[in-house]
């Protein structure tokens, strides 16, 4: 490997907006129907890699769409001509538990076969031994692996801890490396000592930058990380950056140019679809991302705003809602006390519930949930920092409890059961649906993608959408050198 | 352009013209549907502004409800990859079991539900319950499971004992500190 000294000259872009832009401002909606139409028009765009898949777009597939989610992937490759990229939350994949070794081969094999080129892997706690399993059967399976650490605040999440991260993921022999800030918590000022750090570690493999928008400040902090030498950044097309989504492809691109790099977008190609994204939003009374306004509280407790409405709302049907404040601050402590989890599901739940038995049994770890007892003793993965003698001696973690070998070596292989359960003739994919979901949810999949039109127009796409309104019986439109006429 | 076949309802007379000048966009497209849109309460309804004319006729008269708005996700449905909390029903059922735990001898030691949540007495579904009635227990030994904002917290005993009731059903919400079970610490 040859150590880069100069900055990279062109930068590249990985397109979030079949994935993460829709998992942050449509709960994750978008389907395999509605992305259909653009997909020649994405490949124009010019963008290096475009990411489809992560563990909430498979969930909501299976769970509410009910789309076989290795139908979309399949499909998905098969349009795209730009290398496509799945994510998976390593050893728990598309779950937040825990998968044997051999499961997670089988998931990187399959989609290896269904055309993905990249495989993208993180663990929630950085416990980079989380994530070996699938570097390797990546790999085996000929696909490239990026492998991301996740951005956090605490007194221990320090440059130097990232370093760290960076100089494992380099020995596991990855092909790229990402910071992952997942609530927008990462700002200019410490872009400028962590960028530098982490580029100094990653030796020369390329490094990428993935944030998101609820500060306001991640197109910013994207020009820090082109400075400091990053070749690769995460966006969505307008209207589906901003928000709680990344910053949108074509702010991040005009900041590349003014910043001397090349890059590879063809401007036609974005601005098409983009508006056939507004139209989208359009068309499915969907929200379009919005720039966050900078919120210094967001920087004080980390709770993702979703999950703080969502405790006021609990909180209100028992009855506890005054007491809202105190949970927030005793939740800053529980974190503490935890060894400073980054707050991303699970943890984020784990800190907030435990919060609140704290507050509401009037006395701290009287009730430790068992999730939190296994996370303490080591059972999900190394913890950013030992918990407080507090909550120890209150948890009273026996030494049975305490796992400090790699999380998935004590879990037994499953594929020899599930090939059992299900007969010879079980589909690998339908062995890892198996490992995933009950017999109901995946009994429910369409299996076949939905029929639905590879290419479209702004005229089609009116005329269809006149033709299913029943209310109207006479219209006559007229617009921009077009007449349209119709009686029911 | 023809629509797909089979997609309109009715069979409708359609005539489109594209003249010369520049093709539509997706914008002027969102336009008009947001015209269309907001005229949806008139019977007919003709507007012309720079480049677009609409005009409309309803079937009948009178407009059909416009379409509800695609369901916005309830709370509890993952948003943005995040585990959410599920809200609890349990605080807005009146338990019956206290009147039950009012009823026990004198002298029985009462496990107690640390917090609002779901009881369960198995530790996973089909599996057989922790204890029963007649089940000798030490204080270190599970009796239940309480599900608190889709987290498990075990039961200990709390006393060395025999169980001789089980207060509340497997699956029941219970409230903060009601009765699960009743435990003689004496047998």
């Amino acid at each position: 490997m040859s150590v880069r000294r100069k900055p990279p000259h062109t930068m590249r872009f990985v397109d979030v907006t079949l994935r993460d832009a829709h998992q942050c401002l449509w709960s994750t909606r978008m389907t395999t129907a509605m992305m259909a139409p653009i997909l020649g028009t994405l490949d124009r765009v010019g963008y290096d890699v475009i990411n489809v898949l992560g563990g909430a777009v498979f969930d909501v597939c299976v769970r509410y769409l009910h789309e076989n989610p290795w139908r979309r992937v399949q499909f998905l490759c098969g349009r795209l001509a730009t290398p496509v990229d799945a994510l998976t939350r390593g050893q728990s994949l598309y779950t937040f538990e825990l998968f044997p070794d051999d499961i997670v081969a089988l998931n990187a094999r399959v989609l290896a076969g269904l055309g993905v080129k990249i495989l993208t892997v993180y663990d929630a706690l950085n416990d980079n031994r989380n994530i070996e399993s699938s570097v390797r059967a990546g790999k085996a399976a000929g696909m490239k692996v990026n492998g991301w650490m996740t951005y956090t605040l605490s007194p221990v999440h320090t440059d130097e801890y990232y370093a760290e991260r960076a100089r494992e993921l380099l020995a596991l022999g990855v092909d790229y490396m990402c910071i992952k800030d997942p609530t927008g918590l990462l700002t200019p000022e410490r872009g400028d000592t962590l960028f530098p750090a982490v580029v100094a570690a990653a030796r020369g493999v390329p490094l990428q930058l993935h944030s998101h928008c609820q500060s306001g400040l991640a197109p910013e902090v994207h020009s820090v990380a082109m400075r400091a030498g990053f070749e690769y950044a995460y966006t969505a097309l307008e209207p589906l950056g901003n928000g709680a989504s990344l910053p949108t492809t074509q702010e991040i691109r005009r900041r590349a140019l003014a910043l001397g790099r090349k890059c590879r977008l063809d401007e036609p190609a974005m601005r098409e679809a983009s508006g056939y994204f507004n139209w989208l939003c359009a068309r499915e009374d969907k929200p379009r991302g919005e720039v966050a306004r900078y919120d210094p509280a967001l920087y004080e407790h980390q709770i993702p705003g979703g999950m703080i409405s969502n405790l006021r709302y609990q909180l209100q049907v028992m009855k506890l809602e005054h007491r809202l404040p105190e949970i927030m601050e005793e939740a800053a402590r529980v974190r503490r006390d935890l060894g400073y989890p980054i707050v991303v599901s699970p943890f984020a739940q784990y800190i907030i519930t435990q919060a609140v038995l704290n507050v509401v049994q009037g006395e701290r770890y009287k009730t430790i949930p068992d999730e939190v007892r296994k996370y303490a003793g080591g059972y999900y993965g190394r913890l950013a920092a030992a918990p407080s003698a507090e909550f120890l001696e209150r948890a009273d973690i026996r030494p049975e409890e305490r796992v400090t070998e790699r999380p998935g070596e004590h879990i037994e292989p499953w594929i020899p059961r599930l090939r059992t359960k299900l007969g010879a003739h079980a589909s690998d994919e339908g062995v890892l649906l198996a490992a995933f979901y009950d017999d109901a949810l995946i009994a429910a999949l369409r299996d076949p993608v939905p029929e639905c039109r590879t290419r479209t127009t702004p005229l089609y796409e009116l005329v269809h959408w006149l033709a299913e309104r029943r209310d109207i019986g006479q219209a006559r439109i007229r617009f921009a050198g077009t007449e349209l006429s119709f009686a029911a | 352009m023809k629509a797909r076949s089979g997609s309109p309802k009715r069979k409708r007379a359609a005539r489109t013209r594209v003249a010369a000048g520049r093709a539509p966009t997706y914008e002027d497209l969102v336009q008009i549907v947001e015209l269309v849109r907001s005229a949806s309460q008139f019977s007919e309804f003709r507007l012309r502004s720079g480049d677009i004319e609409v005009e409309m006729r309803r079937t009948n008269g009178a407009a059909e409800p416009t379409p509800l708005p695609a369901a916005f996700p309830h709370a509890g449905e993952p948003v943005g990859g995040e585990v959410t909390l599920e809200p609890e029903r349990a605080a807005l059922h009146v338990p019956h079991a206290h009147a039950d735990a009012e009823n026990l001898p004198p002298g029985l030691a009462l496990v107690r539900a640390p917090m609002v949540g779901t009881f369960y007495r198995a530790p996973e579904p089909g599996a057989p319950p922790f204890v029963e009635p007649g089940t000798r227990v030490e204080p270190d030994m599970i009796v239940g499971i309480i599900e608190v904002m889709k987290l498990m917290n075990s039961i200990p005993a709390g006393c060395a004992g025999v169980v001789t009731n089980v207060l509340v059903g497997n699956a029941e919400p219970v409230e903060y500190a009601q009765p699960l079970l009743a435990i003689d610490p004496r047998a």
